[in-house]
């Protein structure tokens, strides 16, 4: 009994008139220079593993006479001897005048007696620092045991040994590949910030229609052609086109620029290695270019690429998530007279999708922990924190299609819910209703 | 004669409040019907059970012989008594939604709204959004939004309310040609001197009940000559003397005497000479106002 006919054309209002509006030509252009912004640093991140922050100086005290020697070797820049001028004290004014990052201070029994040696510092260079200085302390301090021991080389050969560890994931048609953990969670947390913020965006947009349907009174003549309903779904509908619209040209230009990367990339440094190559044989007839490398890899790059089925699956929950959230969104919007009091009503639907927000570091921490696997198979969560498993790790297939049932039916009955304080609320006008009103509305047939 | 809309024993309750009671009543093709009565009487709700807005808890409305339905909403044009438009789209796109959503194709939407904006002389208002035009010329656009699917029917609700001289006088003339067109007209309204001047038959609504309907010539008729219209020079005093009448208006020399049952026109004007120096004497059918007051006074009573 719903005129479909009449669905499409409020569809096509709500979808022209959003599309058409400055606003949402400026989110959706503005917003994949963020992600350009975004890449770029997130390939900063990846390509620049040495930092090239000033090298940090630390004197070192060494009673034992042994650590200083083996630990200039290791950082010539790094450890600085004491000179015999100097007192601790000095050395204590240099470090609080900032001349100096700190001093560490071995124990003549440090390596007898294996009394703690002191790190004194003025407090930069945070964990990192103090990490590689503590293995730096480490190293030397084995190395020296094992030479008192009189250890035979093979077994010190065996200490030095530092066996590869290659990250490799198993995809779905069984070829590994590289695979970067760090990468992936952190696109699975992105990726779940976007659908939040989608449901939540695009929600509200549509409340806040449907509020002004209701005071500019315009309501009572489009129920006089339709029915609420229908409305409705036309509504709900139209906003959710105006989102695949935005998130469509998002995704577009995205595979468009990592599609691009590596050839633009690899152009500019073929360009600059040419450069190079010419003006060593410039300089020296023979060539001395073979020392330059020929190639630098850039299969990182891949890494940023998006399967096709995942965006796929990214459009399947997003779009049955927007129904099922937006559709209480509506019913809020023709409850209320205006935005202050929706208040009340947005709590208890926020919280869910604050919790699912919350989760999602979890998850994509711990993408196959139980807590993970509830949170995505549970309707009010799955949108978000299923899409974020599913790009951090591979969810077996069953349970995808079980959350998208379970979304589905909860969408229906969250629909139907919806559907009747929606019909009810947007010709009541006046008194805010209550929870026990809206309960009212929903059990009227 | 078949009944263009026919309402049969229509209620309707909103939680324990009954917003409409048992109401029937019927409007004959090219009739223009006044539905009348007092804020909260149950008019709009019944507009709006009429429009398929909303659904009858019990009763029977059907619509050119058919139940109310999606089918019957495009054979009415319905002008709710809030007015509202879309304040950021355009004119012209606003009315080319409104006409499709009526049911009109495309080209016959384009055609019929490019007609009335011409009759209004708002055709350079196409490309304007709404919240740009003044009050009047919204109202005009509001007006076109109702009649440019043609129907058959239209109901207006209180159509007078915040229109200006203008506007009301140009509603007015529209609704009177509609009618001679064969249209059928229902509108409410508390303005008694349009009901007298344009309505034929009248429904008077009290507390969700129809409590006076019919003709509206019949109607004072059935009241009979039963009003005594007095002007006089003197002491007014001698009025509350008066037994078996209604006093319905008075001012320092004038009074509107009602006649209530067994009450004589001769023995009022006796006490009158006694009293006043008479002026005018005359003897009329009650004014819709007062046969409205009266009505709904009585029904207040009784309940």
């Amino acid at each position: 009994m719903i005129n479909f006919s009449k669905i499409w054309l409020i569809i096509k209002r709500e979808y022209k008139t959003r599309v058409q509006t400055k606003s949402f030509m400026l989110s959706t252009f503005l917003t994949p220079l963020l992600i350009l912004g975004i890449i770029g640093l997130l390939i900063f991140i990846t390509v620049s593993s040495t930092d090239n922050e000033a090298p940090k100086q630390v004197i070192v005290i060494d009673e034992t006479g042994r650590m200083f020697e083996p630990l200039r070797q290791l950082n010539a820049n790094r450890y600085i001897p004491i000179s015999a001028s100097q007192s601790v004290d000095q050395i204590r004014d240099l470090i609080m005048e900032d001349e100096l990052d700190g001093y560490v201070f071995f124990d003549q029994t440090f390596l007898s007696e294996g009394t703690p040696a002191t790190f004194v510092h003025n407090g930069s260079g945070g964990i990192t620092f103090f990490e590689s200085l503590r293995s730096d302390v480490r190293d030397v301090t084995r190395q020296i045991r094992l030479e008192d021991n009189e250890v035979s080389e093979e077994v010190i050969a065996i200490f030095e040994e530092r066996p590869a560890l290659e990250n490799r994931r198993l995809n779905e048609t069984g070829v590994d590949e590289q695979s970067n953990a760090f990468l992936s969670s952190i696109g699975g947390i992105l990726i779940g910030v976007f659908i939040f913020i989608g449901l939540f965006g695009y929600g509200a947009i549509l409340m806040r229609s449907v509020i002004e349907e209701k005071t500019s009174r315009i309501v009572e003549i489009i129920t006089s052609s339709v029915k609420p309903i229908e409305l409705m779904l036309g509504k709900l509908l139209g906003v959710c086109l105006v989102a695949l619209t935005q998130f469509s040209l998002w995704i577009a230009t995205y595979a468009g620029v990592t599609i691009l990367a590596a050839p633009v990339a690899q152009f500019f440094i073929n360009q600059r290695m040419g450069d190079l190559q010419n003006s060593l044989i410039a300089v020296d007839a023979k060539g001395t270019a073979a020392n330059v490398p020929s190639d630098i890899d850039l299969s990182f790059l891949e890494q940023f690429s998006i399967d096709p089925l995942f965006i796929l699956y990214f459009f399947v929950f997003f779009v049955l998530g927007f129904l099922m959230y937006s559709s209480i969104f509506a019913a809020i919007g023709a409850a209320v007279d205006s935005e202050q009091d929706s208040q009340q009503f947005m709590t208890p639907v926020m919280l869910p999708i604050f919790l699912g927000y919350m989760l999602n570091f979890r998850i994509a921490e711990a993408p196959d922990s139980t807590l993970a696997i509830m949170a995505s198979l549970f309707p009010l969560t799955s949108p978000i924190n299923m899409v974020t498993r599913m790009l951090v790790s591979n969810v077996p297939f069953w349970e995808v299609i079980l959350s998208i049932l379970l979304l589905i039916l909860s969408l229906i009955g969250m629909l139907l819910l919806a559907a009747r304080i929606y019909r009810t609320g947007i010709l009541m006008y006046g008194k805010k209703p209550t929870f026990k009103e809206l309960y009212k509305w929903i059990k009227q047939a | 004669m078949s009944l263009v809309i026919d309402v049969q024993n229509v209620s309707k309750h909103f939680g324990k409040a009954t917003a409409v009671n048992q109401v029937s009543f019927g409007v004959e093709k090219g009739q223009i019907f006044g539905l009348l009565g007092p804020n909260g009487a149950g008019k709009t709700t019944t507009i709006r059970m009429i429009n398929h807005i909303l659904n009858p808890d019990t009763g029977h409305i059907s619509i050119l012989g058919e139940a109310v339905s999606p089918k019957s909403q495009e054979r009415i044009g319905y002008l709710p008594e809030e007015r509202g438009l879309y304040k950021k789209m355009k004119v012209f796109d606003q009315l080319m939604y409104l006409a499709q959503l009526k049911g009109l194709s495309q080209t016959a939407a384009k055609t019929a709204i490019e007609f009335w904006l011409d009759r209004f002389e708002a055709s350079s208002w196409k490309k304007k959004e709404v919240s740009e035009l003044s009050k009047g010329m919204s109202q005009k656009i509001q007006f076109i939004a109702t009649v440019a699917h043609d129907p058959e029917i239209y109901i207006f609700d209180e159509p007078f309310s915040g229109l200006d001289p203008i506007n009301s006088e140009m509603l007015k003339e529209v609704i009177l040609e509609e009618k001679n067109r064969g249209k059928t007209i229902l509108f409410s309204t508390h303005r008694m001197e349009q009901v007298e001047q344009m309505c034929d038959d009248i429904c008077l609504f009290n507390q969700g009940k129809a409590v006076l309907q019919g003709n509206l010539q019949s109607i004072k008729q059935s009241f009979g000559n039963n009003t005594v219209l007095l002007d006089f020079i003197g002491d007014s005093e001698f009025l509350n003397q008066l037994e078996g009448v209604r006093v319905n208006n008075r001012s320092t020399n004038f009074a509107e005497i009602r006649l209530l049952e067994g009450a004589s026109p001769q023995h009022i004007l006796e006490i009158a000479m006694k009293h006043a120096e008479i002026q005018r004497f005359e003897i009329v059918q009650p004014s819709l106002q007062d046969i409205f007051i009266s009505t709904v006074n009585d029904t207040k009573v009784a309940v």
